[in-house]
């Protein structure tokens, strides 16, 4: 157990005032880089750390803090404003945000999900400091075979967000699975499908996918259906009202659930490495859709919506360090990042951490309090900034947003075969979307694939070979159980109601047509 | 026209006059110096490729640059190199077997071989070991075997088709079958371990805190010679499984470079490796101290690397 004086010294290390504004200059260019569409909050830290080199170990980890936290704000913001989500996991913040955005409340979309985030990421940073060792102990345990369970049990609840179709759910669901195929297989390290290009070898990259399918088809599409002379922006017109452009502490407090429950999942995924952000996200919107008494307004604005999927994915972020920080083991990109941002300063990650670096650990606890009150100061104000920013005329905001989204993917992939690879998912995205068939649903498939493919390999090399072996992990029975009776919770809901309205491939279309019949 | 005739004529007295072994101190590259990472952002690769750019950059004045060229563990970034024309001063950086390793496999399919680039130098060597839990049953790979007979079978994680070969080679040898689980790196194999999934696996360097914390212990070296920080633990091939595998990471500029070049920037790197920044990443990043060596050692560690890759491979 780490002494109190430590703790005590490593929090009065970090209240200085130049490590304050380092957390503040950090937050403000997390927030602004995580904004800007196509770059995102992963590239934001990766053009951070190199601006640590040269600052002593506490400023630098304060500084990729703010970074960290700002981005993960920061990234909702395109999504919701202008529905061109840069990863996975916006997307499902875009479900809700961008129809409540153009409902004339843009603000009150993105303050939701400021708030949302902030909730859900300061619930895992305290889990994060009263109860990591534990937790990471817990984590161990959970090996590929229940983690094959636990995300057998993530899909059967997300699948209940397929749209109207079943049919094109599940096409959409084995597109997005053929092209994470595309790489080397993750048993034997041989290439499949990449057709002697070997900068596949790795797999198609994540951004080019999701910026190509998500952002730029979104751009293009509404591009066309732009009138030439049409100088209008991109926003609906506010609606006037106070209301509409801030969130009540009522609004907020009706949403507790909401976010506890998004929180909790983000934190429970987020401590076991390798599912990610992206299933949180959805898994609390798909729970917290099916929970509703009026799951009709989901996708068409629902604040719940964006509490839950923002709650869930920064609670992930915070969870990710339980085990970077306890065993050295990065959960994602970004932790990663962060690991190797560590390492350069000096930090090493694991067992001893805690006993050979408690005070700078406690430090880097401090800096993340007092990141989450300044993005919360720096959003507010933030935000405001980008209303106005995407109130520009629509030709000038699409312009500049390919850009961004060219200059975002080129940097991500390391030069323009990423670019070309995102132009050819823009324009499958345009052809799926015009034929009906979800992009979300295909990117869940495309995200995750490769992950419960290799988490599968693993169980099977550990039941020797064979699946009916799995009874010797109660865990992963339990899981299995309860993922077949979602499956059928979720079909029978299915009968028992109309076809479901929302459809998450389409949703702008849906709801610009309630507002103008 | 006159003029520049003239410069030439001055440049080439020059080069009379001063000799060909002044050129190394003199060239200077025209433009930044781009080192060409094979991994993405992250790894231990790219951690020590920063801070080698970045003392680089501090001790010659020349503007350093680092780029990710990620794909088939270093294989794209080697084919781009390979195939773009010779400017003096793009270096790639990447780790000897996984290259090696392609080479054999599907030699036939790449478009370069070990003689496409000029070696620069090493910065750094993975030390490869088994370990495993440090209350698992077993102390020694020997003991491991007889573990694994006497039980049957015996989950054990690798990370790359190397070390399946290796413990091919060792099935071989003690007619002993490991149930082989496949680990997204170091970190993961870290993981089955102290989860009790795996009662042992490959690790090069992320298992260090916890054999200090004593919660791990190494079994064997996977590398020819024993391991630095357990000189006392012997090496499969001591231990009577005649295979291993050395991991180097080195730097490379395409075959053709200008020697004044190679030789400025080999020059530079030596000098960069020796400084004590290098030495801290180097130490965090694979738990061994830096070791360049040097033009001809890093060309004969490939040369030597690739003959003991078709040695595993015809197992």
């Amino acid at each position: 157990m780490v002494d109190f004086s430590i703790i005590l010294a490593g929090f009065v290390d970090v209240f200085t005032p130049i490590n304050l504004a380092f957390v503040v200059f950090g937050v403000v260019l997390g927030q602004f880089v995580g904004a800007v569409p196509g770059i995102g909050p992963v590239m934001a830290m990766a053009i951070a750390i190199p601006f640590t080199f040269g600052l002593d170990p506490l400023p630098a980890i304060a500084f990729l803090v703010g970074v960290n936290k700002g981005g993960l704000v920061g990234g909702a913001v395109p999504a919701v404003l202008m529905n061109t989500p840069g990863t996975p996991d916006a997307a499902a913040t875009a479900m809700d945000g961008y129809p409540l955005a153009q409902q004339g409340k843009p603000l009150k979309a993105t303050k939701m999900a400021l708030f949302s985030s902030i909730t859900g990421d300061t619930f895992s940073d305290i889990v994060l400091i009263t109860v990591s060792a534990p937790l990471a102990i817990l984590a161990l345990k959970m090996g590929p075979v229940e983690v094959v369970a636990l995300m057998v049990f993530a899909f059967s609840i997300i699948s209940g967000l397929m749209g109207e179709s079943l049919t094109k759910g599940v096409i959409a669901a084995a597109l997005g699975l053929l092209f994470s195929f595309v790489g080397t297989d993750p048993e034997h390290f041989t290439p499949r499908l990449i057709f002697g290009y070997w900068d596949l070898f790795d797999g198609l990259a994540l951004p080019s996918v999701a910026i190509g399918m998500l952002a730029i088809s979104e751009i293009l599409r509404r591009m066309s259906e732009t009138r030439r002379g049409e100088g209008k922006g991109l926003l609906v017109a506010d609606t006037g009202k106070p209301e509409d452009r801030r969130v009540s502490f009522a609004e907020y407090w009706a949403c507790r659930f909401t976010l506890l429950r998004g929180a909790t999942i983000g934190t429970i995924l987020g401590a076991l490495p390798g599912i990610g952000s992206t299933a949180a996200a959805f898994m609390s919107y798909a729970m917290t859709k099916a929970a509703s008494k009026e799951p009709e307004t989901f996708g068409k604005g629902n604040l719940h919506g964006i509490a839950a999927t923002e709650s869930a994915n920064s609670a992930v972020v915070g969870a990710n360090l339980i085990p970077l920080l306890t065993l050295g083991i990065p959960g994602s990109v970004t932790a990663a990042l962060i690991i190797s941002a560590f390492m350069i300063h000096g930090m090493q990650p694991g067992p001893l951490l805690f006993e050979n670096q408690g005070r700078l650990v406690y430090g880097l606890f401090g800096a993340m309090i007092m990141a989450n009150f300044i993005n919360l100061w720096v959003g507010q104000a933030g935000l405001r900034l980008w209303v106005k920013v995407v109130s520009a005329p629509e030709a000038v905001i699409f312009a500049s947003a390919l850009l961004l989204c060219f200059v975002g993917v080129s940097m991500a992939t390391n030069g323009l075969f990423g670019v070309t690879v995102m132009l050819i998912f823009a324009v499958f995205g345009l052809l799926m979307h015009s034929f009906g068939y979800s992009l979300v649903i295909f990117i869940i498939a495309f995200f995750l694939g490769p992950q419960f493919e290799k988490s599968l390999a693993q169980a099977i090399a550990l039941l020797n070979g064979n699946l009916l072996n799995i009874y010797t992990s109660p865990v992963a029975v339990a899981l299995l159980a309860l993922s077949v009776m979602s499956v059928f919770w979720f079909l029978s809901k299915r009968s028992n109601t109309a076809a479901d309205t929302t459809n998450l491939g389409v949703p702008d279309g849906e709801t610009l047509d309630q507002k103008h019949p | 026209m006159k003029l520049a005739s003239k410069l030439r004529a001055l440049g080439a007295a020059a080069l009379i006059a001063f000799g060909v072994p002044a050129l190394a101190q003199d060239w200077a590259p025209d433009g930044p110096i781009t080192i060409e990472i094979g991994f993405g952002a992250g790894g231990s690769t790219d951690t020590m490729g920063r801070v080698l750019a970045e003392v680089m950059k501090e001790q010659t004045g020349w503007n350093v640059i680092v780029e990710n060229r990620p794909g088939g563990g270093g294989v794209a970034m080697f084919t781009s190199l390979s195939q773009r024309p010779v400017d003096n001063q793009t270096i790639g950086m990447g780790v000897g077997i996984p290259v090696l390793v392609q080479l054999v496999q599907r030699g036939d399919e790449l478009p370069f071989d070990i003689a496409s680039f000029d070696y620069l130098g090493t910065i750094a060597k993975a030390e490869l070991a088994v370990v495993a839990s440090a209350d698992a049953p077993f102390d020694t790979l020997q003991e491991m075997i007889a573990y694994a007979k006497e039980q049957g079978n015996m989950p054990l994680a690798t990370m790359a088709p190397p070390q399946v070969l290796m413990m091919n080679a060792t099935t071989k040898a003690s007619g002993v079958d490991f149930n082989l689980v496949t680990a997204d790196g170091g970190a993961e194999v870290i993981r089955l371990i102290l989860g009790g999934q795996v009662l042992a696996g490959f690790a090069s360097g992320e298992h260090f805190p916890y054999m200090e914390s004593g919660d791990m212990k190494v079994i064997a070296s996977a590398n020819q010679s024993r391991l630095s920080y357990a000189p006392e633990t012997p090496t499969f091939i001591e231990s009577g499984v005649d295979a291993y595998v050395d991991a180097v990471f080195f730097l490379a500029m395409k075959t053709g470079s200008d020697p004044a070049a190679t030789a400025a920037i080999a020059a530079a790197i030596d000098e960069a490796v020796q400084s004590p920044e290098i030495a801290e990443i180097v130490r965090n990043a694979v738990q061994g101290d830096p070791i360049n060596m040097g033009p001809e050692g890093a060309k004969l560690m490939m040369t030597d690397g690739l003959e003991n890759a078709k040695r595993l491979f015809a197992n």
